[in-house]
Parts: C-alpha cells; sequence; structure tokens
C-alpha cells in the first residue's frame, strides 16, 4: 500500500465514501450479495432431488437476501402471479416447490457470494440482527393476534440497506478502502441504511409494506407508517428486543421498557416480559442458522 | 398510589355495552370513569369484531358487483387491487368509528382511564398502567363490561400465521388459494362466505349438520345454496380430531373419521370466551359461572347487588345491538332512572352472504306453542325490486298462527335482510294483523313488497 505526504485522513476517506455512497444511491443501481453458507446450502438442496423440501422453504423464510430476490423475481411478469406476492408462505405455496428450488438455484448462481476477507464477524452480524428482529417480529405480532407473515418479513428485510452499503463500499474502486476499519465504515452504514434499503426495495418492488417499514422503522419515524399491517411500528420494537437479546448496542433494560413503541403498541410490563422470555430461544435459531 | 376518588359510576371496558352504560350515567348528571385497557375505546366490536368484519362483506360484496359490471362497462380491474384495498377501507372505517366514539366519551364529560382493571373490593377497583403503576378508586356502582375474545380449543394450536382466529384473520394481506373454517356459528359463516365471494376455495367444518341451526332451516338452506355456488362446501357431522402447519406450505385437519384436509390457512372459530381472568372478580364478591360467564338478573345486575354486567361477559345473545341496550338498562337500574319497557321481539342479523334475519318465533316454535301455524313466502325474485337489483336470491319468510291472522314471525334470508327485518319487528311489537300487510301500499318497487306477498300468501292459505 503506497504511503505519500497527501494521503488522506480517515475523516477525508470518510467523506469520500460518503459522495461515493450518495453518488451512487442516486444514479446507479444496488445489488446484494448472498451469503456464501446460504447459496451453499440451496445450491445442495436444489440439485438433490430427495432434499427435504422443508429445509429448502426455511432457509427462504430465514435469509435476509434470499427472502428478498426471490419476492422480487416472484412478482415478474415471468411468474404471472394472480395477485401480489406479499409474502414468503405466500410465494412457496403459489410457486410450488419445484418452481421455487429453480428460481433459488437462479437466485444463487446470479447473486455475488459474499466474501469479504476481514469482515465475516460482522456480516454474520447483520444476518443475525435481521433474522433476530423478523422472529421477535412475529412473536409482537402473535401477541397483537395481528398478520405473523407481514410482521417476519419487514423484520427480516428492515435493514437490508446495511449489507447493500457494506458491499457497495468493500467492493468500490475507491482506494485504500480496506484501510479502513468497521469503526470508520459502521456509522457510514448507520447514516445511510435507510436510504439505501429504500432504493433497493423501490428497484425490487418489494411489498409496500415492507417498503414503509425499511423507510419508517426508526423511533423517530414510525409514527409516519400509514399501512393497516402494523408491520413498521412492530419491526420497531422489534429491532430494539433484537439489538437487547444479541447484545449489539443495546439499551439498559430500564431504557428499553420506557421506549414510546412499547406504549404505542399497547403493551404491558407483562408483555414485554413475555417477549424478552423468548429471547434464549430467538438467540438459538440465530446462532444455528449462522453456523 | 393515589388517592381514592369516588366516583358515581365505574365503568370497566368501553365496548358497545360499557360505551352506553357510561354515556347514560353521564347525561343524568353523575360523575363516571371508564376504564380501557386498550389505547382505543369501542372494543373488540369496533377493532376486531363487528365493524371490520361488516366492512370486509361490504367491500368484498362491492368489489364482486364492479367485477361483474366489467362486461356492461367495458372496464378493467387491476389484478393487484384486491385484498390490500379491501384492508385498507377497512382500517378507515374502523378508524373513523373509534374517533367518533372517542369524542362522544370526552363530549359527556366521562373520564377515561388507559389500563387494566382488576377489583381489589367490591367498590374499588386497581387500574394497571402501561408504564406498570397503579392506582385505585371506587366506585357506588360497577359495570362490567370486558366484552370477549376468540376461544382457543386446547387441542388448537393457533398461530395467527397458518391457523388463524376470527382476529387475526382481519389482518391477512393476501387471499389464501384455500381456507378450511371450523365451526358452524355466526362468526364461521360470515368470513366463510365472505372469503368464498372472494375466490377463496372455502371448506366449513362443524358438529352440526348443518350451519346455524338455532336460524329457521330454510334461511340456512337457501343460504349453503348460495355458498355452494361461491364455490364453498359445508361439511357437518364431522369432529376435528387436530389441526396442524406441515412446516411448508400447507395446513392439515385431521377429522375423526381419518381423513385429512389441507388448506393453506385455518380459520378457528369456535366460539369466544368472556375477558373476566384479569378482574379478579373474587375479590368483589362475584364468581364465574362454570361457563366463565359473569350470573346477572333480568336488570343485569350480578349477585352483588351494586355490580352489574353486561354485553358479551353474560352470554347469549351476544349482539352488539343488545349489548347497547343492557348497558343503557343497567345504569338506568343502578340509578333508579326510568329505562322503558324491556325489548320485546330481538332482531337477529347475521352478516353473512347473503344476510339473514330473523324476528321473532320460527315455524317450529310457533307449532310446538301453539299448536299449528301458517306460514307465507315471498320470493325475491317473483319481487320487482329483487329483479331489478339482481337481488334475486332471496326469502322472505312470515310465520302466523294457525288460523292466519296473528304475525309471530319473519324470517329473512337475501340481501337487505338486516335492514328489512325491523319492518316485521314494528309489526310484532304492535300487533299488526297479517291483513294489513295486504290492505296497505308499499312503495314500489322496494323489497318491502316481499311482506304483502308473504301476507297474501298466508292469506290464501286461510281461505282453503
Amino acid at each position: 500500500m503506497p504511503t505519500t505526504a497527501t494521503q488522506p485522513t480517515q475523516e477525508e476517506e470518510c467523506q469520500t465514501l460518503r459522495t461515493f455512497i450518495t453518488t451512487s444511491l442516486e444514479h446507479g443501481t444496488v445489488d446484494l450479495p448472498l451469503l456464501p453458507q446460504v447459496a451453499n446450502q440451496v445450491l445442495q438442496l436444489s440439485d438433490d432431488p430427495n432434499a427435504d423440501v422443508t429445509k429448502l422453504s426455511a432457509l427462504i423464510q430465514q435469509d435476509q437476501a434470499l427472502a428478498g430476490k426471490i419476492l422480487h423475481v416472484a412478482n415478474s411478469p415471468a411468474y404471472l402471479p394472480r395477485s401480489p406476492i406479499v409474502s414468503l408462505q405466500q410465494a412457496v405455496a403459489w410457486l410450488g416447490m419445484n418452481m421455487l428450488a429453480g428460481l433459488a438455484f437462479s437466485v444463487s448462481v446470479q447473486s455475488g457470494i459474499f466474501t469479504i476477507k476481514g469482515y465475516e464477524r460482522e456480516v454474520r452480524l447483520l444476518w443475525g440482527h435481521a433474522l433476530a428482529t423478523g422472529l421477535f417480529g412475529k412473536e409482537i405480532a402473535r401477541r397483537l393476534r395481528h398478520n405473523v407473515e407481514n410482521a417476519f418479513l419487514c423484520g427480516l428485510l428492515h435493514t437490508i440497506g446495511k449489507p447493500v452499503l457494506l458491499h457497495l463500499l468493500l467492493t468500490s474502486p475507491l482506494h485504500k478502502l480496506h484501510s479502513l476499519s468497521w469503526q470508520a465504515l459502521e456509522p457510514l452504514i448507520q447514516e445511510f441504511h435507510i436510504s439505501a434499503g429504500t432504493k433497493l426495495a423501490e428497484n425490487w418492488k418489494l411489498p409496500s409494506p415492507v417498503q414503509e417499514a425499511i423507510r419508517l422503522y426508526p423511533d423517530h419515524t414510525y409514527r409516519e407508517a400509514t399501512s393497516p399491517t402494523k408491520g413498521t411500528v412492530i419491526t420497531c420494537l422489534a429491532d430494539h428486543l433484537a439489538s437487547y437479546t444479541l447484545g449489539r448496542n443495546p439499551l439498559e433494560e430500564e431504557t428499553l421498557r420506557a421506549l414510546p413503541v412499547i406504549q404505542d403498541l399497547n403493551f404491558y410490563p407483562d408483555d414485554i416480559d413475555a417477549l424478552l422470555d423468548l429471547g434464549e430461544g430467538i438467540q438459538k435459531s440465530v446462532e444455528a442458522f449462522l453456523v | 398510589m393515589t388517592a381514592i376518588s369516588p366516583y358515581d359510576l365505574i365503568v370497566i371496558g368501553s365496548g358497545p355495552a360499557g360505551q352506553k352504560a357510561a354515556i347514560q350515567a353521564a347525561k343524568s348528571g353523575k360523575r363516571v370513569a371508564l376504564i380501557e385497557q386498550n389505547r382505543e375505546v369501542g372494543g373488540a366490536c369496533v377493532y376486531q369484531g363487528t365493524i371490520p368484519s361488516k366492512t370486509l362483506r361490504e367491500s368484498a360484496l362491492q368489489m364482486v358487483q364492479f367485477l361483474q359490471a366489467t362486461d356492461v362497462f367495458e372496464f378493467r380491474m387491476r389484478d393487484d387491487v384486491k385484498i390490500a384495498n379491501l384492508m385498507t377501507r377497512l382500517d378507515k372505517v374502523v378508524r373513523a368509528h373509534g374517533a367518533f366514539m372517542t369524542e362522544q366519551i370526552a363530549r359527556n364529560g366521562i373520564e377515561r382511564l388507559h389500563g387494566r382493571a382488576q377489583f381489589v373490593s367490591d367498590r374499588a377497583i386497581q387500574v394497571q398502567g402501561l408504564d406498570g403503576t397503579t392506582r385505585t378508586i371506587e366506585g357506588n356502582y360497577i359495570v362490567i363490561a370486558t366484552g370477549s375474545r376468540p376461544r382457543v380449543p386446547d387441542h388448537m394450536p393457533i398461530d395467527h400465521e397458518h391457523i388463524l382466529d376470527s382476529d387475526s384473520i382481519l389482518s391477512l394481506v393476501y387471499l389464501p388459494k384455500s381456507l378450511t373454517v371450523f365451526g358452524g356459528g355466526v362468526i364461521a359463516c360470515e368470513y366463510a362466505s365472505i372469503f368464498a365471494l372472494l375466490g377463496v376455495q372455502v371448506t366449513m367444518i362443524d358438529t352440526a349438520d348443518r350451519p346455524l341451526k338455532f336460524l329457521d332451516q330454510e334461511l340456512t338452506e337457501q343460504f349453503c345454496h348460495a355458498f355452494e355456488q361461491t364455490g364453498g362446501n359445508y361439511r357437518g357431522q364431522l369432529k376435528i380430531q387436530s389441526a396442524q402447519w406441515d412446516g411448508y406450505s400447507k395446513t392439515m385437519t385431521r377429522l375423526e373419521n381419518g381423513e385429512v384436509l389441507e388448506s393453506e390457512k385455518i380459520l378457528v372459530a369456535l366460539g369466544r370466551v368472556a375477558n373476566i381472568e384479569q378482574l379478579n372478580i373474587q375479590a368483589a364478591g362475584l364468581e364465574a359461572t362454570p361457563r366463565g360467564l359473569i350470573a346477572v338478573n333480568a336488570h343485569c345486575q350480578t349477585t352483588v347487588p351494586h355490580i352489574y354486567a353486561v354485553g358479551d361477559v353474560i352470554g347469549p345473545p351476544s349482539l352488539a345491538s343488545c349489548s347497547m341496550e343492557q348497558g343503557r338498562r343497567a345504569t338506568c337500574h343502578a340509578l333508579g332512572l326510568e329505562s322503558g319497557d324491556a325489548p320485546e321481539h330481538i332482531p337477529m342479523g347475521i352478516y353473512t352472504i347473503p344476510e339473514m334475519s330473523s324476528v321473532g318465533l320460527t315455524e317450529q316454535d310457533a307449532v310446538e306453542k301453539f299448536g299449528g301455524a301458517l306460514v307465507g313466502r315471498a320470493r325475491f325474485h317473483e319481487i320487482a325490486r329483487g329483479q331489478i337489483s339482481g337481488t334475486t336470491n332471496g326469502l322472505l319468510k312470515m310465520v302466523a298462527d294457525a288460523q292466519g291472522k296473528k304475525l309471530l314471525g319473519v324470517h329473512i334470508v337475501g340481501e337487505g335482510a338486516t335492514e328489512l327485518i325491523h319492518i316485521g319487528q314494528m309489526g310484532l311489537l304492535h300487533n299488526i294483523a297479517i291483513d294489513r300487510f295486504v290492505d296497505n301500499i308499499f312503495n314500489f318497487p322496494t323489497l318491502a313488497e316481499a311482506y304483502r306477498v308473504a301476507a297474501l300468501d298466508i292469506a290464501k292459505q286461510r281461505k282453503k
């Protein structure tokens, strides 16, 4: 790596990257690669005539990127849905297993494989958080006796902009990129992930409740959501519960319990107790998936 | 804990029954507290029951009418407007109704307390807020109006994802290809007919040989016929052994006869249970009945004289219309106000497709009670308005005494039944003779003309 007297500071590099991200989101197309282990499993299952169909179905329903891509392709004119495919269960039921396996296969082959040396842990954490949010979303919806499928999908895809950005940054032609630490990249990802996710969701024509959740899930915007599915408000709380459970930038329990979103969902202390009690099981599900 | 505040009346629950109880007291100048555990007032009626299901029904009917009109008016509906639009309209109607009720409560000066209520004694109630803090209030009179929720049978793994109840089915974001409905009651029939009309392959499973057994058999036969015409299938005299999701793409219903039914989703509509567990009614000196209800007398008064119970917590008829009247009358009785004559001939409206409505005695009831009956029928396809509006699938049935003189009951199936029934109700309330329906003039063309046709049918039999 060359070093010169004019080498930019980390702050200048961040500014350059910020400009690069903004320009890419405004003019370029954004894409999202799969995790290598997910792609491998899909390929194996697709190739095996005796494969357990439930495994492929479960795989699709647990991976952020694959879920998004399946929804995108399933809604394309090529598959002629009689009405928009807005849920993974609906996609599985509508497309049938053979078509779904073929679709997953082509998606896996066409997608880049997400192998970024030096960032494996961070990528896994991003995926883990998304899955945990989806699983908490399901449980919140169950307590509300509300649509569980939509809550899961919104949670699974709410931070889809993060891997998009990471991929964008780490494959960019900018020099000296790899000298940037995760500590330097993370604020950028945090800053732009909603814009990137919104752009991807629009490009892929993801279901409108999912687009809304991606755009508005944070604490300061979830009240702007208008979809009757409640996916955004559910995702807001699910995101906090996932962070708390996985120990990633968690709030103190007392702060968590005082969040306005809990009041807006009309959850009493015993409702939150019940949700927190599910944390261990959700953590195990996430670990099992990422191994 | 804050200081105890005395209220003239405390109402627990803001559904139709609780709301009317509170408003009646407030209008009488009393100090009223209304405790509601949800953020919004209105109860299940507004958010999970009457209003949403009827709105969904109306939207489905309008959509199908539009689709039927496409040949005439040469337009085409977008494929992607279906369920999302139905649900958005549902949300708007529910919000509007909730806002109206909130405003009505505020206008009457009723103090709203947001929290969960629990009896501390027969006059004191502890209210727990969302943040866990509590306050205790006291009232001279207390009205329990906490409503009901869908029953979850022990062997039914309702996950609100693949196996739904009547609450979670309202938040579907797409139409499943197939739906198995457990139950043959009002809620089961309403949703089964709505989803069948929307093109979902619906199968109803129940132990009874026909749905809605409490209704006149001719009505339910006509309902079943219409249901089958939209692709629905009622399968009676069957017992469900288990239900489960296959973990992949479909649900499996195992019947006791060994048969296995597959469908994309299941709706469990096997009754409702009263919301009384969290109330700690024992502290007030009350006990639940073996069916989990609160026992009351004709004035909706419990065994503790200053505590009343109204609406779904006291059991059938569990109609919003009756609950409202129970709430009003309970308050009147408690406060010593004149409440008027006790309601007679309460109509029952069932919002299936087609609608069904009933008031007074059925043919079978009349025979049992009076030893005989004459029945007059008017089929909607014989009525000009039925032909004009395309409402030909309907029947109005008038039940008279054995001499064909006295009106005893009216039973209607067909669109508009729940409105049309009120003519019969007024006839019963004022003891109007069958001949009055023949001698008088109805607007033409209207479906109300069916009353005259049915009355003539009775008169014709009488002459024999």
